[in-house]
């Protein structure tokens, strides 16, 4: 598979839509009483409760379902580093049936001053349920490579 | 260090600006961070310790959404502890892996009120916090700002 390898290969702009992640409540369940046991998350009657008005999904969960669909569209394959965020939002909850899916537009590619032969590429990104209504939004950072002089 | 007294809830003006709180410590578990890499992010230095050996890391790493997660767990802890009247995270303003988290690795968090501002229409105050998360060595392996959602005291509720 071809696509983007080196820092210079990202276009501004250039945005992707990928991934198809079915939210099941079994799995926000278990991630949350793991990771994220506050009663909207891990308790449907407290959760129906809430100000939340049922299950809603850990934001964390979120964000691991949306790093499965970026390994499974390959898109870790070039990478050298996730380096962090910014600007992370969580607008409306996920809840168990939603289905998720990821649109990441290049916002900028900066060359690291400090090596030379690396750069990061900044993603504004969308997790998008099944209405298209962002769950979730922020500015990836991603170190990549730069293309080596001919 | 904030401490809940007598079964009192913590509520948004109960939390100072420039309150300092440490949580922790966590154990990083290899096989927490096999399953965690095999199930959301499937990267040979999350999963498989022989070519985790032979990548740039030179052995195993937790992927760093999953060491967002074991922050999660230890804000958790803490809101449990103190009863902090939490009503969730509208989201967090930035967030860095500064070094590789790693098998064994014993976390601790130290957290600090930077901003406390209540709504004005709303019965929540928002806080935001920096976070910072280091391993036995003193090393920062994580760094955030966040910002969580507390309910107000009842009687200042509108």
């Amino acid at each position: 598979m071809s696509g983007p390898r080196y820092l210079e290969d990202f276009e501004i702009g250039a945005c992707e839509r990928f991934g198809c992640y079915p939210v099941s409540e079994d799995e926000v369940v278990e991630f949350a009483r793991r990771y994220d046991p506050q009663p909207f998350h891990v308790d449907r009657a407290a959760a129906e409760r809430s100000h939340f008005g049922g299950l809603i999904v850990s934001g964390w969960h979120t964000a691991a379902m949306y790093i499965r669909m970026i390994n499974d569209h390959g898109a870790t394959r070039h990478a050298l580093a996730g380096l962090g965020f910014d600007d992370m939002r969580w607008p409306r909850p996920t809840r168990p049936g939603d289905l998720l899916s990821v649109e990441s537009t290049v916002k900028a590619t900066s060359p690291l001053q400090s090596r030379a032969d690396r750069g990061i590429v900044t993603f504004a990104t969308r997790i998008l349920n099944q209405r298209l209504e962002a769950v979730m939004t922020f500015d990836m950072l991603v170190l990549f490579p730069r293309r080596p002089r001919a | 260090m904030p401490r809940a007294t007598g079964g009192r809830m913590k509520y948004f003006e109960d939390f100072r600006l420039g309150e300092v709180s440490v949580l922790g410590p966590l154990v990083v578990d290899e096989a927490e961070v096999l399953e965690y890499g095999r199930k959301y992010d499937p990267q040979p230095f999350h999963t498989d310790k022989a070519a985790a050996a032979q990548s740039h890391f030179g052995g195993l790493i937790a992927s760093g959404w999953h060491t967002c997660a074991m922050q999660m767990r230890l804000m958790v802890e803490e809101m449990t502890r103190d009863q902090v009247a939490g009503m969730g995270s509208p989201g967090l303003e930035s967030c860095r892996w500064l070094k590789p988290v790693r098998l064994g690795d014993r976390l601790t968090c130290r957290t600090e009120v930077i901003d406390a501002r209540p709504s004005a229409s709303k019965p929540y105050g928002i806080l935001k916090r920096r976070f910072e998360l280091s391993n036995q060595d003193g090393e920062v392996v994580m760094r955030l700002v966040g910002l969580g959602l507390v309910a107000k005291r009842p009687e200042a509720r509108a």
